[in-house]
C-alpha cells in the first residue's frame, strides 16, 4: 500500500477507504456466504431468527414512531466530522434470500418549504452484489435517507446518521400488483422453498380474492353515442383528419365506454337512466284560508267572512330529445277566494287567476322547450304562461312561495290574465345581458290567433352596483291586440321596469313600475299606472334556517280615477324540504271617485307541499 | 505497467464490494426531471396515474397500480419526490417515485381511502379513510404507516396549518371539524360548527339520517379556516386556528358543496348544488358578496386570469365569473353527453386542466380566451388532475 501511495496519492485515499470498507464489509459478506442455504432447516432457523430480530426492531420503532432510523449507534462526532466514511449493508427479501443488483441510494432529506422548489441534493448510489451486500463510500457525515429499490419489490426507506458502524440489514417486501403485466416474482429470484409455500398460498388466496372482487365489480363496457367530426371526400371516403378535397361533416357513432362499477353503482345508474327516459311527475298542493275584516268604509258582505282555496298542480316533464323537454301543468282549484266578495282592483289571492272552473282539472300549461346555439337560445312553444318568462322578479313573482297578492306577483300593466298558445324565445349567453321575446293568445274566446295576439319583449341586465350584491334589472314592452279601447284602437301598448337588488347577503329590495295604455275619453290617451316595491329578508331574524319573510307595497292608479293601495307582509316557515307554512297579513285600501274609501284587513295562511 | 495493474486491482475491488461512489442515477430511468412540469391525471377505471407534460401535452409516463384499485385523488409531495394516491377499492396508499414514475411502495390503510394531504414539510402524508372513519398517517421518510387516527366520522378532507402543527379534518358524517395534533398524530379537539335546528324534528331523515356534514376546512390567506358544513343547513363556518373556535357562521345557498379560495385571498366560493347557485364570500367582511346563477351538479372551482371557472359536471358546461366585478362572464360548453370531473390550474394561473371522464380526456382551458382543447386517451375515466404547487388542487 505504501508503494502504491508513492505512485499516486489519490489512490491512497481510495485504497484506504476501500480497505476500511473491507474490514467491515468482508465479514458481513462471509457471514452471508456461510449461511447454510442448502439446508432447509437452516433456512427455517435463519428466517425465524430474522423474524425475531425484525419483530424486536418493529416493536422498538413503534415505541418511538416519529424517529425511524436504522442506525442507532451514536457516532463520535468530532472524529467523524473530519473525514468521510462508508455505509455498508445487505439486501434480502422477506424470506431472507439475498437480492442482488438492488439500487441503494443515500441522499439528504430536508423538509419541504412551501412555495420553494426543492433542488435535488447530492446522492450516493451503489448496487448490491451477488451476495446482497452493498457499500457506499466517501460519505460525508450527516443526516441522510437511505433508500433501497429492486425490481418487483417495494422501496425501503429509512433515516440514517453517518458515520455509522452498523451493517444494515435491508429487507425488501414483494410489491404485488393484481393485473400487472410483469410477474410478481422478480427475475432472478431464487426458486421458492417449502418455507415459501405459505407465502405462495397467501398469494394464491389474494389472487382469488381479487378475482372474486372483480366478479362483484361490473366491468362490462357501456355503449354511448358520441358526436364526431369527420372529413368526407367526393367519393364518399371518410377520414378522421382533414385531407385535401374532403369536407367536414358531423356524424355520430357508437362508443364503448369502460367504467368499472360496483353492483350498487350499476343499479343506481340504471335507475337514473330509467328516470331520464320516463315522464317525471311532480305534485304541488296548497291550501289557503283567508279572512276579511273591513277597516274602512261602508260595511260589505266581505266583512268577517272566511275564505279558502285549495289548489293542486300536477306537473309532467319528460326529455324528448337532446336539450329538448316537454312540460305540462294540470291544475285543479276549488273553493272561494276573497276576490269574489272584496271589491279590489287586483286579486288578493294570486291563485284566483288559475280558477277557471270549480272542482275541475284544467290544462294550465303544455309546451315544448328546446335549446340551440350552444344552449344560449331557448325556444318554448305551446300553451304558455308568459309571466313565467317576463318580469321574472326574483323575490316577488311566485304566489306559491312568496306574496299572495297578485299585484306583488305580477305587474298588472302586463295585462295578461290567462294563459294561451304561444311562443317564447330567451337568449341568454350567461354574461349578464339577456333578451326575451314572446307572444301568446290572450283571449280564450278568440276565433283566431291573429285576433288575440299578445306580444312581449324584454331586455334584462345583471348589475352589481357599488359592490352591494347582485341586482337584476329589466325593461319590457308589450302590445295586446285583444279588444279595443274607447277610441277604437286595437293595439294597446304597455311598458314597465322591474328590478331586484340585493342590499346585503340577507336583504333584497325589489321594485316595479308599469304603465299601460287606456282611455276613458275619446281623443285623450291616458295610462293606467302601477307601482310596487318591498323587501325580502332571508336568513335574517328567522326562527329556523331556510325561513324567510318579506313586506311589500303596491299602488294602482287607473285612468278612471280608481285607486288601490295594498300592503302585504308574510313569514314563511320552511318546515321541511317539501313542506312550507306561511302566514300572511294584507291590508288593502280601495278608493273610487263615486264612493268612499274602503279598507280591508286580510290575514291568511298558506300551507303548501311539493313533491 | 504498475499503473495498469493498480487500476485493475482497484476495479476488481470495486466490483467485488459493489462500491460505486457518487454515481448518478442513469438518465434513462428518469421520466420526469422537473416535478412541476407535469400534470398528474388519476384514472379511476384504468387504475393508473398518467403524467402529461405541460408543454408538449403528451403523456410521458403512466404508473399502473393494480386491478380494482380505483385511485381517487393524486398529489405530489411538497418536496417533489413522491406522487401518492389512495386506492379506494384496494384500501391501500400508493407511493410513486416522482422522477422514475415507478411504484415504490404500497401501504395498507383503513377502508376506502379517498382524499389526502401532506404536512407542509412533506414529512407526513395523511390519508383520509371515509368508510373507516379514520386517517392513516404515513411517514414519507420511512415510507411506512406509523399510525391510524380513529374517532373521525367520514373524514373527507384534511388541511394542515402552514406551520404544520395542526391539521383540520372535515367530517362529512358529522357537524364538527376535527383538530389533529400533528406532533402526536392525535385527535385534539372537535369544533362544533353549527347546531341542528329544532325544526329538524319534523324531518329527521333529512336532517339527521342523511347528514352531509363538513366537507373541507380550507385556509384563507390570513390564516383563518373556512369550513363548509352541513349541506342541509347551508352554512360556512369561520374558524380562528389560534383558539380553534368558530368565530362566524355565514349562511350561503342550499346544499353547498365545498369552499374554494380565490388566489388573491379576497373571496371564496361555495357551490350550492341545492339551488344551482354559487355564493361568493368576501373573506374580509365575512359575508356573502354575491349569489350568482350557475348550473347543476357542480364539482369544483378553478381560479385563473382573474376569473372563476365553475364546473357543472353533468351539463358539460364550465361557468365563468369575473372575480373583479363579481358578475357572470359566460359559460364554456365543453361538450354534450359528457361528464366533467375536477380540474387543476397551472402555477401561472393561465391554464386549467379539467378531467372529462366520458371521453377519457383532459380538457385544457385557456383562461384568458375561454377557449379549450382536448387531450384524448389519457386513461380510463380520468377522475381528477393535479399540478405541483398549483393553488387549485382539489378533488370531488
Amino acid at each position: 500500500m505504501l508503494n502504491i501511495c508513492r505512485f499516486d496519492w489519490r489512490y491512497l485515499v481510495v485504497c484506504m477507504t476501500v480497505g476500511g470498507v473491507l474490514t467491515v464489509a468482508v465479514p458481513a459478506g462471509l457471514i452471508a456466504q456461510q449461511t447454510p442455504t442448502s439446508s432447509e432447516e437452516g433456512d427455517r432457523q435463519t428466517l425465524l431468527e430474522r423474524i425475531a430480530i425484525l419483530e424486536k426492531e418493529l416493536g422498538e420503532r413503534e415505541k418511538s414512531p416519529a424517529v425511524l432510523t436504522a442506525s442507532a449507534q451514536p457516532p463520535v462526532q468530532a472524529a467523524a466530522a473530519a473525514q468521510t466514511s462508508s455505509v455498508t449493508g445487505r439486501v434480502t427479501d422477506a424470506q431472507g434470500a439475498v437480492i442482488a443488483n438492488a439500487e441503494v441510494t443515500l441522499g439528504a432529506w430536508t423538509p419541504a418549504m412551501p412555495g420553494m422548489k426543492m433542488a435535488q441534493g447530492q446522492q450516493f448510489t451503489a448496487r448490491s452484489v451477488a451476495n446482497g451486500s452493498f457499500t457506499l463510500t466517501q460519505i460525508p457525515p450527516g443526516q441522510y435517507v437511505l433508500q433501497v429499490d429492486a425490481p418487483g419489490y417495494g422501496r425501503s426507506s429509512q433515516e440514517l446518521q453517518v458515520p455509522t458502524t452498523q451493517t444494515l440489514n435491508i429487507r425488501l417486501e414483494l410489491l404485488e400488483l393484481p393485473g400487472a403485466e410483469t410477474s410478481a416474482r422478480p427475475a432472478g429470484a431464487p426458486a421458492p422453498t417449502d418455507n415459501q409455500a405459505l407465502v405462495e398460498r397467501i398469494r394464491v388466496l389474494e389472487d382469488r380474492l381479487n378475482a372474486l372482487e372483480a366478479s362483484t365489480v361490473l366491468s362490462e363496457p357501456e355503449t354511448r353515442v358520441k358526436r364526431i367530426e369527420v372529413f368526407v371526400d367526393k367519393n364518399g371516403n371518410e377520414y378522421d383528419k382533414e385531407v385535401p378535397g374532403a369536407k367536414k361533416k358531423v356524424t355520430y357513432q357508437r362508443e364503448r365506454v369502460y367504467r368499472r362499477q360496483t353492483i350498487n353503482e350499476k343499479i343506481e345508474d340504471a335507475l337514473g337512466e330509467q328516470e331520464k327516459r320516463s315522464v317525471k311527475l311532480g305534485v304541488s298542493a296548497a291550501i289557503i284560508p283567508q279572512f276579511a275584516f273591513q277597516t274602512k268604509g261602508e260595511k260589505t258582505d266581505a266583512d268577517r267572512h272566511a275564505y279558502q282555496l285549495a289548489n293542486a298542480d300536477l306537473f309532467f316533464t319528460a326529455k324528448v330529445a337532446q336539450h329538448t323537454m316537454f312540460f305540462a301543468d294540470v291544475v285543479g282549484l276549488s273553493g272561494t277566494p276573497p276576490d269574489l266578495e272584496v271589491p279590489v282592483l287586483t286579486l288578493l289571492n294570486g291563485y284566483t287567476a288559475r280558477l277557471v272552473r270549480q272542482n275541475e282539472l284544467n290544462l294550465r300549461e303544455a309546451w315544448l322547450r328546446t335549446e340551440v346555439f350552444k344552449q344560449r337560445l331557448a325556444l318554448s312553444a305551446g300553451r304558455l304562461d308568459l309571466t313565467n318568462y317576463f318580469d321574472h322578479n326574483v323575490v316577488a313573482n311566485d304566489e306559491t312561495s312568496q306574496f299572495l297578492s297578485d299585484s306583488l306577483v305580477n305587474n298588472p300593466a302586463l295585462g295578461l290574465a290567462v294563459n294561451g298558445s304561444g311562443f317564447a324565445a330567451v337568449f341568454d349567453p350567461k354574461k349578464g345581458l339577456n333578451f326575451k321575446i314572446g307572444f301568446q293568445q290572450s283571449n280564450p274566446d278568440a276565433t283566431s290567433l291573429s285576433d288575440s295576439i299578445f306580444s312581449l319583449a324584454e331586455v334584462g341586465y345583471f348589475l352589481n352596483p357599488f359592490g352591494l350584491g347582485e341586482g337584476n334589472y329589466r325593461v319590457w314592452y308589450r302590445v295586446n291586440s285583444t279588444g279595443k279601447d274607447f277610441v277604437g284602437r286595437k293595439h294597446l301598448a304597455g311598458a314597465g321596469i322591474s328590478f331586484d337588488q340585493r342590499l346585503s347577503p340577507t336583504v333584497t329590495l325589489f321594485g316595479r313600475y308599469g304603465a299601460s295604455q287606456a282611455s276613458v275619453v275619446p281623443e285623450v290617451v291616458k295610462q293606467d299606472r302601477f307601482y310596487s316595491g318591498g323587501l325580502q329578508f332571508r336568513n335574517h331574524v328567522v326562527f329556523n334556517p331556510g325561513d324567510y319573510w318579506a313586506v311589500g307595497y303596491s299602488q294602482a292608479h287607473l285612468v278612471d280615477a280608481r285607486r288601490e293601495q295594498l300592503t302585504e307582509g308574510y313569514y314563511n316557515f320552511q318546515l321541511t324540504e317539501r313542506l312550507k307554512l306561511s302566514l300572511h297579513l294584507t291590508h288593502v285600501l280601495e278608493s273610487r271617485p263615486d264612493a268612499p274609501k274602503q279598507g280591508f284587513l286580510v290575514p291568511g295562511v298558506r300551507l303548501s307541499a311539493a313533491f | 505497467m504498475i499503473n495498469a495493474k493498480l487500476i485493475m486491482i482497484v476495479a476488481a475491488l470495486l466490483v467485488v464490494t459493489g462500491v460505486v461512489a457518487t454515481a448518478p442515477r442513469p438518465a434513462a430511468d428518469i421520466k420526469v426531471a422537473d416535478p412541476t412540469s407535469v400534470v398528474m391525471i388519476v384514472n379511476r377505471d384504468s387504475n393508473d396515474i398518467a403524467f402529461m407534460d405541460i408543454k408538449t401535452k403528451k403523456i410521458v409516463g403512466r404508473t399502473f397500480l393494480g386491478n380494482n384499485v380505483n385511485p381517487h385523488m393524486v398529489m405530489m409531495s411538497p418536496d417533489g419526490r413522491y406522487v401518492v394516491t389512495g386506492g379506494t377499492r384496494a384500501n391501500k396508499a400508493y407511493i410513486i417515485d416522482a422522477r422514475t414514475l415507478e411504484l415504490v411502495k404500497v401501504i395498507p390503510t383503513d377502508i376506502a381511502p379517498e382524499h389526502l394531504s401532506f404536512s407542509p414539510d412533506g414529512r407526513w402524508y395523511y390519508q383520509g379513510n371515509p368508510e373507516g372513519d379514520s386517517i392513516s398517517v404515513i411517514d414519507m421518510l420511512s415510507l411506512t404507516k406509523i399510525k391510524t387516527i380513529p374517532g373521525l366520522v367520514e373524514p373527507l378532507n384534511v388541511t394542515f396549518l402552514p406551520d404544520g402543527s395542526k391539521a383540520y379534518v372535515g367530517n362529512y358524517g358529522a357537524h364538527w371539524v376535527g383538530v389533529i395534533d400533528v406532533r402526536r398524530h392525535e385527535l385534539l379537539k372537535k369544533i362544533q360548527v353549527a347546531d341542528v335546528p329544532g325544526v329538524a324534528k319534523l324531518d329527521p331523515d333529512k336532517y339527521l339520517g342523511e347528514i352531509k356534514g363538513i366537507n373541507i376546512a380550507a385556509p384563507s390567506n390570513d390564516g383563518r379556516f373556512f369550513t363548509r358544513p352541513i349541506r342541509i343547513l347551508g352554512v360556512v363556518g369561520v374558524i380562528d386556528p389560534r383558539e380553534d373556535k368558530v368565530v362566524k357562521v355565514i349562511r350561503v345557498g342550499k346544499e353547498p358543496w365545498r369552499i374554494y379560495m380565490n388566489h388573491d385571498g379576497k373571496y371564496a366560493i361555495t357551490l350550492n348544488n341545492g339551488d344551482e347557485t354559487i355564493s361568493i364570500i368576501d373573506l374580509k367582511a365575512n359575508k356573502v358578496a354575491a349569489t350568482l346563477e350557475a348550473g347543476p351538479n357542480m364539482t369544483g372551482v378553478n381560479f385563473a386570469a382573474g376569473k372563476a371557472f365553475v364546473i357543472s359536471s353533468t351539463t358539460g358546461f364550465v361557468y365563468v365569473y369575473n372575480m373583479q366585478t363579481l358578475k357572470p362572464a359566460g359559460r364554456i360548453r365543453i361538450g354534450t353527453n359528457i361528464q366533467l370531473e375536477t380540474a387543476t390550474t397551472d402555477t401561472a394561473d393561465q391554464k386549467i386542466y379539467l378531467a372529462e371522464s366520458t371521453t377519457h380526456s383532459v380538457v385544457i382551458i385557456d383562461a384568458k380566451t375561454d377557449t379549450f382543447e382536448k387531450v384524448s386517451n389519457v386513461g380510463l375515466f380520468p377522475w381528477g388532475t393535479h399540478i405541483m404547487d398549483s393553488k387549485d388542487n382539489y378533488c370531488h
